[in-house]
């Protein structure tokens, strides 16, 4: 039997090399994540490693709570006193306290370097004066000296076209010139994972970027002889409370964990579309199995006729499976380090820039791989191979037997609408009801929603295709109404042609519901929530900002009727980790419109808090009651609700009046002004002279309400790009099993193509007809996948309507060019198999032997 | 029997709808060449109905094809009417088939995805033409297929799908139609009922019709017989009637 399987594969190198190229792709994505994200492990481990090498211990304020994602532990900083105390600890060789924080390099044409609303953070910090102590290692320049002078990462003077002795400006909150005094490395890297570095002298840090006074931490170095371990003990007797002590070892190990933590996301990212690919290769392995058995079925019940056992065979086709997962996975394992850097430099493409280092491929890489590649196929394969085991003797005397083409039995119906039943329920309920391991629920409901749809597939293709075709005979006359009877009369096979396809539309159709959907909601919320005519953004992302004196400025200009800014930080307000806003209350009703549903904005005093009104519901808080809430450098205080309001993109679900955030945060920086323009301004007029004021501020951008709205919606596109990109390849890999699977359909209809081209059907006739088959096929699998997708759009976007996802909007145009490219892409993927058919020896295909 | 028409052009001495000239078709080269054609010189007149025989590898079938367009000769030629079909590429062949040529084969004569109308209208679609209605209903009444229009292939018989086959190649009036052992996979019965109707088309519809077989009783149909031995042309036989046939036959065994 061994021969047979053997033989077998050798007599259909296509097919096989075709089949096998499916798997090969999704195994090749798996490992390249699997070796992408090893290697940024590694490389960030080392990094780590390297740089604390020098360090014994570090001092830092005790966790005073976990923040909101992104926005890591928050704590307090600590009195600048600490320093002295610890210099006086006995085998304490060296201390110096560290400041970091917020601040913006501008490159030599004027442009600010970094995004930190979408990539790497943009870092001002203290330069360490002692060697063994600093992270940075100075590769030209000298440390700074005057409070003007930085040290920039190497990163950023590449990017920035800045060299040692250059003058430029740094954004710390206002525009500030500088002259670049050196340039250092972070360890072997060019810069710590693509972030932007300014290094201050300690003093000017603290002042620019941190608190007079203050370290944000304390770097300690150990006399000879003693341990770290030793060292943290004697440091711990003398800190005051809220300090803690750890080794250099465990700063170094908690760092490593926090970089791991934060790519772990990542890594589940990429495994999702992995999975998607290794599934869609299934149902291709499934599909191209099954015509497979279908076409030999004479030859089966001839091995069975000699005296094959049922055993042999099933085990002679799962042997070919294996074959073929074996290959797959062994190329797919290899091709995974071209799939790796094309991850990398994907990732480089939308700023998430990670730092290069040498490939690490692991034995658990291969071992996942290799398993999850063989395993797929043989699994995928083991339907068709029983059928091939049930192939009665009697059939090697039957003329045409191929197996059934019938369109689903009562209980496959029963079973497929239980599967889609099951899914359904799991998804609803991972959506809407408050469960543990919502994601895992979701994806599995996801999981069965498609394989129930496909199981019905059969059922409903024979209609589907019907009505997918009608048009077809119109268009194209006979080879159209050919096409669409082909299309039908094996649902079974164009069903699972069409499902593999339809799992990747699916996703797309979802992503893209999800994402207009959330624009219109953004867009929604600005026009409901913002009554002025132009907003500065400062491009600080979640920590940065401009300094008050521009809104200061440009509440200044005639063209401007008022200007207020927004602040944002971290706090957590009865319990919950949460980003706070804080604007003036003035502008709060005048600008951003906060319906008052209970208080008033005049009354956000320096005591007070406003909440949404679900958040308030939610915690059970009434007008009046004191909320607790902590901030990282002020502690925990108790703050009157003094105003609950309703839904407000602007203002968030937490405000606060810019007198209690000035007495809670140490940082003065507005993320955004918002601007009105004077009475009888033109918008053109009041644009202008707002960018005209603005340009002092670099990486800021002044944006009309228009404009406003495009950028908000901007990180989604980029999710979008990047999503659709790596979706293309599960799409890809449906398109080659829908060429696939009509090449093997020609081979079964060798003699009636034949017969066509002898009654007259020219060649390009007989590749119109495999065309518009294609493309019946391509379409019935894209409308299956866009009617799920519009559901798990639906209730994705029904599930966030609290995330403030308020308007469920389908992108019809774009699904329409959905539609239409799936069209031309099954009219691409029939080109092969059109082509071979074309050249099929007419006088071979209708002379019986 | 004969129609007036018929009997006329018989008796003025018929045109020719198809012929060879020392057609030559060889396979493989050196030892391992086979000539299966070896200068064939044979004319088939309009309005007649011929049947091809000789013995197995004789190289009836080979002429057949290389007559119709399916098969190219390796020397010598051969004309549909007056058309040299050694200068007709793929495509004109293509036109020339669908056309000018109808087409009954052994087995495998349908799409079984198309009803037996639509299966009889296949080439004048694939032509983009609409057809002669009243020559159509003639054609399948002729046949007598009037009552299984709407049926596809699998819900007919053996013998019906062979005449659906002849309603085929009558459709688009081609100047010849050619069957390749039209009764080779039919019991004597259905056998019998289709060579009937391919009669009634030449006799009716002055049909010109070239037939390749080994059965003497459907070769008995024909008007005329050609046999072929070696790749050429050995006898002819008019008028035959079976049992002159198989006598004739019989001495290919010798």
């Amino acid at each position: 039997m061994l021969r047979t399987s053997w033989k077998g594969l050798l007599g259909h190198k296509f097919r096989f090399v075709a089949t096998a190229l499916a798997v090969t792709l999704g195994v090749a994505f798996m490992a390249g994540t699997l070796v992408l994200t090893d290697t940024i492990r590694s490389t960030f481990d080392n990094l780590f490693a390297d740089v604390y090498q020098g360090t014994d211990a570090v001092i830092r304020g005790k966790a005073s709570f976990e923040g909101p994602p992104g926005a890591g532990v928050q704590r307090g900083r600590i009195d600048a006193a600490v320093v002295d105390t610890v210099r006086r600890v006995d085998g304490v060789a060296a201390a110096e306290g560290d400041v970091s924080g917020y601040a913006r390099l501008v490159g030599k044409d004027g442009q600010a370097l970094g995004n930190p609303a979408t990539g790497a953070p943009t870092i001002g910090m203290s330069w360490t004066e002692n060697r063994a102590l600093n992270t940075f290692t100075l590769v030209s320049g000298t440390a700074p000296g005057r409070d003007d002078e930085v040290v920039i990462d190497r990163k950023s003077a590449r990017d920035g076209d800045l060299e040692v002795g250059d003058t430029t400006t740094v954004v710390v909150g206002r525009p500030m010139r500088v002259r670049i005094a050196g340039i250092a490395r972070f360890g072997k890297a060019d810069s710590p994972g693509g972030a932007t570095i300014v290094a201050f002298p300690r003093q000017a840090a603290q002042r620019l970027i941190g608190e007079p006074g203050k370290y944000d931490s304390v770097s300690v170095l150990a006399a000879g002889g003693v341990s770290e371990t030793e060292l943290v003990r004697r440091l711990s007797a003398v800190l005051p409370p809220g300090t803690e002590a750890l080794t250099g070892a465990a700063i170094t190990a908690e760092t490593q964990s926090e970089m791991a933590k934060a790519f772990r996301f990542f890594n589940t990212f990429m495994l999702i579309f992995a999975v998607i690919a290794l599934l869609v290769g299934g149902f291709m392995i499934f599909n191209t199995f099954s015509i497979t058995v279908a076409q030999r079925t004479r030859e089966n019940g001839l091995l069975r006729a000699l005296g094959a056992s049922r055993r042999q065979v099933l085990g002679s086709v799962l042997l070919e499976a294996l074959a073929v997962g074996v290959l797959a996975a062994l190329l797919g394992i290899a091709a995974g380090f071209a799939v790796a850097l094309g991850l990398k430099g994907l990732l480089a493409g939308v700023g998430l820039d990670i730092p290069t280092g040498s490939v690490v491929f692991t034995s658990t890489t291969a071992i996942i791989s290799f398993t999850v590649g063989v395993g797929i196929t043989v699994l995928a394969a083991l339907s068709p191979a029983r059928k091939a085991a049930k192939v009665p003797p009697v059939a090697a005397m039957q003329e045409g037997a191929t197996g059934s083409t019938g369109y689903g039995s009562r209980q496959r119906m029963v079973v497929g609408a239980a599967v889609l039943g099951l899914g359904l329920a799991a998804l609803l309920i991972g959506l809407f009801r408050d469960v543990e391991q919502p994601v895992v629920i979701v994806g599995a409901g996801a999981l069965l929603v498609f394989f129930g749809v496909s199981i019905l597939g059969r059922t409903i293709s024979l209609p589907l295709s019907r009505v997918l075709g009608a048009p077809l005979p119109r268009l194209r006359g006979v080879t159209g109404a050919l096409a669409r009877e082909n299309a039908m009369r094996n649902p079974k096979r164009t069903a699972a042609s069409a499902s593999a396809l339809m799992i990747g539309v699916g996703v797309v159709g979802l992503i893209t519901i999800f994402v207009s959907s959330t624009k219109a909601s953004m867009d929604a919320a600005v026009d409901r929530a913002f009554t002025g005519d132009i907003v500065v953004d400062s491009g600080g992302g979640m920590f940065g900002g401009v300094d008050p004196g521009l809104a200061a400025r440009l509440r200044a200009l005639p063209e401007v009727d008022t200007a207020a800014g927004l602040r944002q930080g971290v706090a957590q307000v009865a319990g919950s980790a949460v980003m706070v806003q804080a604007t003036d209350p003035r502008a709060a009703v005048e600008l951003m419109k906060v319906g008052p549903v209970a208080g008033s904005p005049a009354d956000l005093g320096r005591d007070a808090i406003g909440l949404h009104e679900d958040v308030a519901a939610r915690k059970g808080l009434r007008l009046g009651d004191p909320v607790p809430v902590a901030f990282k450098d002020s502690g925990t205080r108790s703050l009157r609700l003094a105003l609950i309001y309703g839904e407000n993109r602007q203002a968030g679900n937490y405000l606060l009046g810019t007198e209690a955030y000035e007495a809670n945060f140490a940082t003065r920086m507005d993320s955004k002004v918002l601007v009105k323009r004077a009475a009888g301004t033109s918008p053109e007029a009041a644009l202008a002279a707002v960018k005209q004021v603005g340009q002092a501020y670099p990486g800021a951008k002044v944006l009309d309400r228009a404009q406003f709205k495009a950028e908000q919606t901007k990180p989604l596109n980029q999710l979008l790009a990047l999503v659709y990109a790596l979706l293309g390849l599960a799409i890809l890999i449906a398109l080659l099993g829908i060429a696939n699977t009509l090449a093997l359909s020609i081979v079964e209809r060798t003699r009636e193509l034949g017969l066509l081209r002898a009654v007259g059907m020219t060649r390009s006739q007989l590749r119109s007809t495999i065309r518009w088959e294609s493309v019946v096929i391509a379409v019935q699998g894209t409308v299956l996948g866009l009617l799920i997708g519009l559901f798990f759009g639906w209730a994705l976007v029904t599930a966030l309507a609290d995330e403030g996802i308020t308007v469920f909007r389908v992108p019809y145009a774009s699904l329409a060019v959905v539609v239409v490219l799936a069209a031309l892409a099954g009219m691409v993927a029939a080109v092969p198999p059109s082509r071979r058919a074309a050249k099929l020896d007419v006088l071979r295909a209708v002379v019986t032997e | 029997m004969s129609t007036l028409t018929t009997e006329v052009s018989r008796r003025v001495g018929p045109a020719v709808a198809a012929r060879t000239v020392e057609a030559r078709k060889v396979y493989g080269k050196g030892a391992a060449e086979v000539r299966a054609l070896d200068g064939v010189t044979v004319d088939f007149a309009a309005g007649h109905f011929t049947a091809i025989m000789g013995p197995s590898g004789s190289g009836k079938s080979t002429l057949l094809h290389c007559l119709a367009g399916l098969d190219s000769l390796t020397s010598g030629r051969a004309f549909i009417g007056d058309a040299d079909l050694s200068t007709l590429n793929d495509h004109d062949l293509t036109i020339l088939r669908r056309d000018r040529i109808g087409f009954v084969f052994q087995a495998y004569n349908l799409i079984p995805t198309l009803s037996a109308i639509e299966n009889v209208t296949l080439p004048l679609r694939l032509a983009g033409r609409k057809g002669d209605d009243d020559w159509i209903s003639s054609v399948v009444g002729t046949m007598g297929l009037s009552d299984r229009l709407q049926h596809r292939p699998a819900e007919l018989s053996g013998g019906q799908q062979q005449r659906v086959a002849v309603a085929r190649a009558l459709a688009t009036r081609p100047a010849i139609i050619f069957g390749d052992e039209p009764t080779g996979n039919l019991d004597s019965r259905a056998g019998t009922e289709v060579l009937t109707f391919m009669r009634r088309a030449v006799d009716e519809m002055g049909q010109t019709i070239v037939m390749v077989t080994h059965d003497p009783i459907a070769a008995s149909y024909a008007d005329r017989i050609v046999f072929l031995a070696d790749g050429r042309v050995v006898d002819e036989m008019a008028d035959p009637t079976a049992d002159l046939v198989l006598e004739r036959m019989k001495r290919f065994g010798e």
